[in-house]
């Protein structure tokens, strides 16, 4: 029998010092987001490439979805890697050049100036995503585990760097023509790239990892997320060839049925994940996270929708398009975000406060270290937000959208509530 | 997976003190959980040794849990040192919970 004396079989974990910066900046992000929500919810419906509509965007997409999951990657990083993280330094290397680019870029795009600000901005996050893959790369390296999880979480990381690259090209496209069409027209090789090459790959990777074990689930099938882990790469990859050197939209059917598989596979493990668990009730994070699962549907179901009108027009239906990236970024990625947070923040406040104190006095368990009450309201101003706030965008209705804004501006100020109660939770003093 | 021990009798005590040791996310104590692999007691050098798992190896809790049953022992047996080895050959599985932990499981 293998085995070693003390901890030293059991890797440290990432510093909650490296990890709650990112916590609390996405925090505040989605607090910013949702207000600049309430502030443009009238003109929303106008077009999607609009200066306020895409700075929320990446708000949302940077300081909201990434900064979180960089957070907690590199929190995770030991559990799905199974070896240590590299380099904490670099960890927050890669906080602060993301922190000081994604206000650069984003007011950029508020003020629709593409010049210095939001072209600072974007170098400034592609050299942190490029220090997060070194990072990455090293701790995978060292751990010499071959890992199904890693291969999502560092494939996932290229994708972001993709995204970022293409997405500085199209900036400085504005000011000066480094590319042979437009920006506007790069648009949906940059938002996809991001979207199923970053997000649905890195979600899908880490949800497989923590879902069943949330669930304590006796459920595992490493066949069903190779399969997944190829169908999107392949999807992804047939769609930016094809964007770049196919006219014909009615081939964009290949990626998208490689990418709704994927999305079905997922649900599927999911699903059989949850039949499988041992703990039989749920907590209320874990609903939400499992409801984030079926979001995903949502999205799919747009793009289906979308890409069938396109292959009977030439012009676009505008406002299907900004439901679809509205029901990406504020429905299947933030209801991940919300329950995920009390599921991974709760442990890691426990883990530096109450630490020291185990096994010499009673401590309290981490759920009960956040508001479980604001956390139910939050979730019910988040469901009712959203749902309104796709109606109102299919429905045209700026008194719906306006309402739908508010919520989900109440949702971010709950949230936040909660995030902070954690981040300056105090034992009681005995 | 059935403990392995010298003393019955003593594991038994030191199984009733472990069981005051909880995972803090699954809520269930490290007994039940499966986590405790092996009780050995030295009655000439007055030392316990405790071998013992996690659920997964680069578990965020495992250094709060390994110090709450080292700490716990010693409590409990403070005429005896306490070493405490981490094993992850068998890693833990589900069918290492005990009926009592899966009652309490399912009920949560």
């Amino acid at each position: 029998m293998f085995s070693t004396t003390g901890n030293a079989a059991m890797a440290k974990t990432t510093s909650y010092k490296v990890v709650l910066p990112f916590y609390l900046y996405a925090a505040i992000a989605f607090l910013i987001a949702t207000f600049l929500l309430v502030v443009s919810a009238g003109s929303i419906t106008s077009h999607y490439f609009q200066p306020h509509t895409l700075a929320i965007i990446h708000i949302m997409a940077l300081g909201w979805g990434t900064m979180i999951i960089l957070g907690a990657s590199h929190q995770l990083v030991p559990v799905l890697i199974e070896g240590e993280l590299y380099s904490n330094k670099l960890a927050l290397l890669s906080f602060f050049l993301a922190a000081l680019g994604i206000p650069l870029l984003s007011y950029g795009f508020y003020v629709f100036n593409p010049g210095w600000p939001a072209q600072a901005g974007a170098v400034l996050i592609i050299v942190a995503i490029v220090f997060f893959l070194i990072n990455l790369a090293v701790s995978m390296a060292k751990s010499k585990h071959e890992n199904v999880h890693a291969f999502f979480i560092f494939t996932s990381a290229l994708w972001l760097l993709a995204t970022a690259v293409v997405g500085l090209l199209l900036l400085c496209n504005f000011t000066e023509a480094v590319l042979p069409k437009s920006s506007l027209d790069y648009l949906p090789l940059h938002a996809h790239m991001g979207i199923a090459g970053w997000f649905l790959l890195l979600i899908t990777g880490v949800g497989s990892r923590l879902i069943p074990m949330f669930l304590i689930s006796k459920y595992s099938n490493k066949k069903i997320l190779w399969l997944i882990y190829g169908l999107i790469n392949a999807g992804l990859l047939a769609f930016v060839f094809l964007f770049l050197y196919s006219s014909s939209r009615t081939l964009l059917i290949i990626p998208l049925l490689a990418v709704t598989a994927a999305v079905l596979l997922f649900g599927y493990f999911c699903c059989q994940a949850y039949k499988q668990r041992i703990r039989k009730k749920t907590d209320q994070p874990m609903n939400i996270s499992l409801l984030s699962v079926l979001m995903m549907l949502l999205p799919v179901i747009f793009l289906v929708i979308i890409v069938f009108l396109l292959s009977r027009s030439a012009v676009e239906n505008v406002r299907l398009v900004i439901a679809y990236g509205f029901i990406i970024f504020f429905g299947w990625i933030t209801a991940i975000i919300l329950g995920m947070t009390f599921k991974t923040l709760p442990f890691i406040i426990w883990n530096k406060v109450h630490h020291h104190l185990t096994g010499k006095e009673k401590t309290p368990n981490p759920k009960d270290l956040f508001n479980n009450t604001v956390f139910k309201w939050m979730s019910a101003a988040y469901i009712s937000g959203f749902v309104l706030f796709v109606s109102g965008i299919l429905c045209n209705s700026t008194i719906v959208l306006q309402a739908a804004a508010f919520l989900l501006l109440l949702t971010s100020l709950l949230y936040n509530w909660n995030v902070i109660k954690l981040l300056t939770y105090k034992p009681v003093a005995k | 997976m059935s403990l392995l021990t010298n003393n019955h009798l003593k594991s038994t005590v030191a199984l009733a003190y472990l069981q005051s040791v909880t995972d803090p996310e699954i809520g269930l104590n490290i007994v039940d959980l499966g986590l405790v692999y092996e009780l050995n007691f030295n009655e000439a050098e007055k030392l316990i040794r405790c071998v013992m798992t996690l659920t997964t190896q680069f578990c965020p809790m495992g250094e709060s849990i390994t110090t709450d049953a080292r700490e716990t022992l010693k409590t409990g047996f403070p005429e005896y040192a306490v070493e405490l080895e981490l094993t992850f050959d068998p890693p833990w599985n589900h069918e290492m919970i005990s009926a009592d932990g899966r009652e309490f499981l399912n009920e949560r």
